[in-house]
């Protein structure tokens, strides 16, 4: 991770009049990652993707590419291939021509051409089709030739602005594994603009949670699922049960925290915290063990099942601890968990658990 | 579709239908059986099957010239509201400013007046001593006032001005309606903004260009007040020509030839533009 990054923007603001939609943020990318800008929609993650292709001029900030600053330079200078959310295919050009296109801009000569569509189409799985027309195709046909568009120039970076969203939910899965082959195969540095969680998570190297124009959280996924640092980020990436919680004792590494009669032991993450703190305690439903016979030891609750939802592969119990207090339990729908019914009594505990501070501040960051 | 559904698209399309049928084909079967009737003097024509009058209009020199300067000057309008007319389209499709209202009123404004006090306006500003000569002679680019007015050039500037929305509309429909990241798309593979144009905008916009195209030139083909007025007796075009015919000479088959001859010109450039919208599935 020395490694001189591909891409790296700057304290990038993007203003619009007196609304400031971006920033301050900086990214840095490293050579054949794949990186996903994960939030809800108005985050500014799409705003940040047409910075780095330079469809948009942030209000303030640099971006610079293999150490070049490329702030200034407009998009037919900078060497990146982007891929449309609605894939912008030219309806008037056959698939083999709106590939070749970036190809003619540069000038390579006619044979070559040929050669480099014609095994772009095929790493995509679109072999044949080049006299076809856009509005010929079904809609993952498109998608696949808006990427070899794309990617037939060999661009330093690939961006992709939600590209799988208009597709259907079953083409959609196929689709993330099929792109995440595209880009290991040719090993070329991805930005992935999404808002779909799983989509980020499958198909990436690193997230960059964004959040009002600002950065939440960065980290490989299974850091950002463990570990999160706020409560935007707990909620927003996967589900979570957020309760709370007052600070008893800070240890070495540790935290013991009280959460309803009980202490809870925790990691002591990267927040600073002190004794007699009011925090959050998050445990993911899966990772809540639930038991008809009672447990001993820390981390542990007493409660009754309150409503129990089959979902085919899972079953989920929310148990009712206090008066103020519910806790989801997800689990496989095996023989074992789906033994409960409303009213039992369960114990319940939670000792992967994790400690967030009770009120998000507004971040700008970096990543 | 099933039978109902076709009767019912049958139910939505007769008022047109008999709207066309009573004052659009009527009268071009009128004037079509018309034009094979003999002129006479006496009693105006007689109904005698002869092909003398489509003779004498694709023969006689006078008419063969008349023919040619209608087209083209229905061929020039077209072509100078086309390129006085994109940009402006362009402009009113891509811009976001709040001007973007009263651009497009003012786009519309000619056609508000009359056709005859719009005309006048130009004879006011043409004639010898009308504003665009004063003010040439006043900036020292020409001594004499020059002949503008009774010239092809007149009525060539009054046409585009009059029939520029007809252009502007259909381009500026086809522009709006382009994906901008269709551009953008461009761009982002290298293109920069000429061959963005060239090879996206232009191509996209063709059904625009040609409709706008089309429309100019059959209703500058089929013009009668304009070169009547501006253009004077040196510059005849078939318009007059067939009011000339009907209402002074009161030689209605000859004037039914040529007629006809009008429209089936208007038609096969129709025909021509819309071939020509058909090819590729843009």
């Amino acid at each position: 991770m020395t490694q001189e990054p591909v891409l790296e923007i700057r304290d990038v603001v993007k203003q619009y009049g007196d609304v400031r939609a971006l920033g301050p943020v900086g990214i840095s990318v490293r050579e054949g990652e794949f990186l996903t800008l994960l939030g809800p929609s108005g985050c500014g993650k799409t705003t940040t993707l047409h910075i780095i292709a330079g469809l948009t001029n942030p209000t303030e900030g640099s971006v610079s590419m293999k150490g070049r600053d490329i702030t200034a330079l407009e998009p037919p200078q900078r060497d990146m291939g982007l891929v449309f959310q609605n894939y912008a295919l030219f309806p008037h050009k056959t698939v083999f021509d709106n590939v070749a296109f970036g190809l003619r801009m540069r000038r390579v000569p006619k044979p070559e051409i040929k050669e480099r569509v014609e095994r772009v189409l095929e790493v995509v799985g679109l072999p044949g089709i080049g006299s076809r027309y856009p509005s010929e195709l079904s809609g993952g046909q498109r998608q696949r030739v808006a990427v070899a568009r794309a990617v037939v120039i060999e661009p330093s970076i690939l961006l992709l602005d939600e590209p799988l969203s208009n597709l259907d939910a079953v083409l959609r899965k196929r689709m993330r594994l099929d792109l995440r082959n595209i880009q290991q195969r040719l090993g070329i540095t991805t930005i992935f603009v999404t808002h779909d969680q799983d989509e980020a998570f499958e198909m990436s190297d690193r997230v960059i949670l964004m959040n009002k124009g600002g950065i939440e959280q960065s980290g490989p996924p299974e850091e950002m699922y463990d570990r999160p640092e706020s409560r935007f980020a707990a909620e927003f990436i996967g589900e979570a049960n957020l309760v709370a919680g007052e600070v008893v004792e800070v240890g070495q590494g540790e935290l013991k925290v009280k959460v309803a009669e009980a202490i809870f032991t925790a990691p002591a993450g990267k927040m600073t915290v002190a004794q007699g703190d009011r925090v959050t305690v998050m445990v993911r439903p899966e990772r809540v063990e639930v038991s008809k016979t009672p447990i001993s030891g820390g981390n542990t609750l007493q409660g009754k099942v309150s409503s129990r939802v089959f979902s085919g592969d899972q079953v989920s119990l929310t148990m009712r601890v206090t008066e103020d207090l519910e806790l989801l339990c997800s689990k496989p729908s095996t023989a074992l968990y789906r033994g409960f019914d409303i009213g039992d009594p369960v114990w319940i505990s939670a000792d992967d658990c994790w400690v967030l501070p009770r009120v998000d501040t507004r971040k700008g960051g970096a990543a | 579709m099933n039978t109902s559904g076709r009767l019912f698209s049958t139910f939505l399309f007769s008022p047109i239908g008999i709207v066309y049928l009573l004052f659009l084909l009527a009268p071009i079967g009128f004037f079509l059986s018309m034009s094979l009737f003999r002129y006479d003097a006496f009693e105006l024509y007689v109904p005698a099957l002869t092909t003398e009058n489509f003779e004498r209009v694709l023969t006689d020199g006078y008419y063969q010239e008349i023919i040619f300067r209608t087209l083209k000057i229905a061929f020039l309008t077209s072509l100078f509201s086309l390129l006085l007319g994109y940009p402006l389209a362009y402009f009113l499709a891509r811009s976001r400013t709040q001007w973007r209202g009263i651009l497009m009123f003012l786009v519309i404004a000619p056609l508000m007046s009359g056709i005859i006090v719009r005309t006048y306006g130009w004879i006011v500003l043409l004639g010898s001593d009308g504003a665009v000569n004063k003010t040439l002679i006043s900036i020292g680019l020409i001594d004499q006032p020059v002949q503008i007015l009774n010239t092809e050039t007149a009525v060539l500037l009054a046409l585009v001005h009059i029939l520029m929305p007809y252009m502007v509309f259909p381009l500026f429909s086809s522009l709006a309606s382009q994906d901008p990241d269709v551009e953008r798309a461009a761009g982002t593979l290298g293109a920069g903004r000429i061959r963005t144009f060239l090879e996206v905008t232009l191509p996209l916009s063709r059904t625009g260009i040609l409709m706008g195209s089309a429309l100019v030139f059959t209703l500058s083909a089929g013009s009668v007040v304009t070169p009547a007025l501006l253009g004077g007796k040196d510059v005849q075009m078939l318009g007059q020509q067939i009011y000339d015919l009907v209402l002074t000479t009161l030689n209605w088959p000859l004037a039914s030839a040529v007629a006809f001859v009008l429209v089936l010109c208007q038609f096969s450039i129709i025909a021509l533009y819309f071939r020509g919208g058909r090819h590729g599935p843009a």
